[in-house]
């Protein structure tokens, strides 16, 4: 129900519009008939199961090459660990193997021109979108916004919040569209950097 | 077993038309809030038609844990958006031309008494993101807890959302009376 100190015209509003709606039944016979041109949906198989259930593989003689080429490359990289004298594993230098990640040392500076805006925010995958999370702070002269946070190393999705409207990063590259109706952009936050 | 999940259960062993029984529970519930939402009758079909549709193929992610009407809302309202992502180019010039034919378009909609049209128009005024949530709070009467859940979006922005939405609405009945 909505709050008894609303307005009678909101109240009126949504009394209205919470009335039901007169749909066509032809509507929905239409929506069978697109389930029926459908394949089935299968039951789901459990990830868990999927993984440890035998299963037969068929693999071409070309695939059997790359797979034992693979073998004893995991063999060379195990080969990149070892013991000192007193039995712990001594992390050698190794070649082709991905740095640890994430780090927290990585901070990074967002920053948005927007001379005309009253409020801007930051919002994104690192703060679940929340529009109150992560506000940015305004330059006194130029317009420009800024904001500065930790973020772990890796790929983030956001967007700027200018007085409540999505906006892009014009100097970023935007992320591929959400089904959320608007665009979103991208940072790639590498280990240690400042950006 | 909940009428839908046993529903759910049906069609995943093959019973195609224990589907329809879901259509039926909730096409109508569904349609309020696409045709709100959206403002017209033939986006909001094209909406339910891919909510139900992805629904359909997705049927075997859907967890038990979930209430059914929860998880079928959340594709509604992604579908919504998209509708309406999609759609706001093509708008954008045709209002530009139809203004242009009008010479002056009407802004303040005079009152014309309880009538859906004219809800419908005020709530189309509304910014997308304000009526959706102004929808699913008042119209679809769900808590934020729910909302967040369904939108991916915060509590608290939810929160301010809605509010910016009444204050929006109080606003225009201001200027009506003013008029």
């Amino acid at each position: 129900m909505i709050d008894s100190e609303q307005h009678p015209y909101v109240e009126w509003i949504a009394r209205e519009a919470r009335r039901p709606v007169v749909t066509d039944p032809a509507a929905r016979e239409r929506v069978m008939a697109a389930i029926r041109a459908e394949p089935a949906p299968a039951a789901h198989v459990p990830l868990w199961r999927r993984i440890v259930e035998p299963r037969a593989l068929t693999l071409s003689p070309a695939a059997i090459g790359l797979l034992a080429a693979g073998l004893v490359g995991i063999g060379v990289l195990a080969g990149g660990f070892a013991m000192n004298r007193d039995g712990r594993m001594v992390d050698q230098p190794r070649v082709g193997v991905a740095p640890q990640l994430p780090v927290s040392d990585t901070v990074v500076r967002f920053v948005l021109v927007a001379p005309q805006a009253e409020t801007v925010s930051l919002v994104g995958d690192f703060n679940g979108w929340d529009a109150s999370k992560t506000p940015m702070a305004r330059a006194a002269s130029n317009g420009v916004w800024t904001v500065t946070l930790p973020l772990s190393v890796g790929r983030h999705v956001y967007s700027f919040l200018v007085d409540g409207k999505w906006s892009v990063d014009p100097n970023a590259p935007l992320a591929p569209d959400d089904g959320f109706g608007h665009a979103n952009s991208v940072k790639i936050v590498r280990r240690g950097s400042v950006l | 077993m909940s009428d839908d999940a046993a529903d759910v259960q049906r069609v995943l062993a093959g019973d195609v038309d224990a589907y329809a029984a879901l259509v039926d529970r909730y096409y109508d519930r569904c349609a309020r809030f696409a045709i709100r939402m959206l403002g017209n009758r033939d986006d909001a079909e094209d909406a339910l038609q891919a909510t139900f549709l992805r629904a359909y193929r997705a049927l075997n992610r859907y967890q038990e844990r979930d209430r059914f009407s929860a998880w079928l809302y959340r594709i509604l309202v992604n579908q919504c958006r998209s509708i309406a992502a999609r759609r706001a180019h093509r708008e954008r010039v045709f209002v530009r031309e139809e203004a242009l034919l009008l010479n002056a378009p009407d802004r303040t909609v005079a009152w014309s008494g309880e009538d859906e049209e004219f809800v419908q128009r005020v709530l189309n005024e509304l910014d997308p993101l304000l009526r959706e949530a102004f929808l699913l709070k008042y119209i679809e009467e769900m808590s934020y807890e729910e909302m967040s859940a369904l939108t991916g979006v915060g509590v608290s922005a939810l929160k301010m959302r809605v509010k910016r939405a009444c204050d929006r609405l109080r606003e225009r009945w201001e200027r009506i009376k003013n008029d």
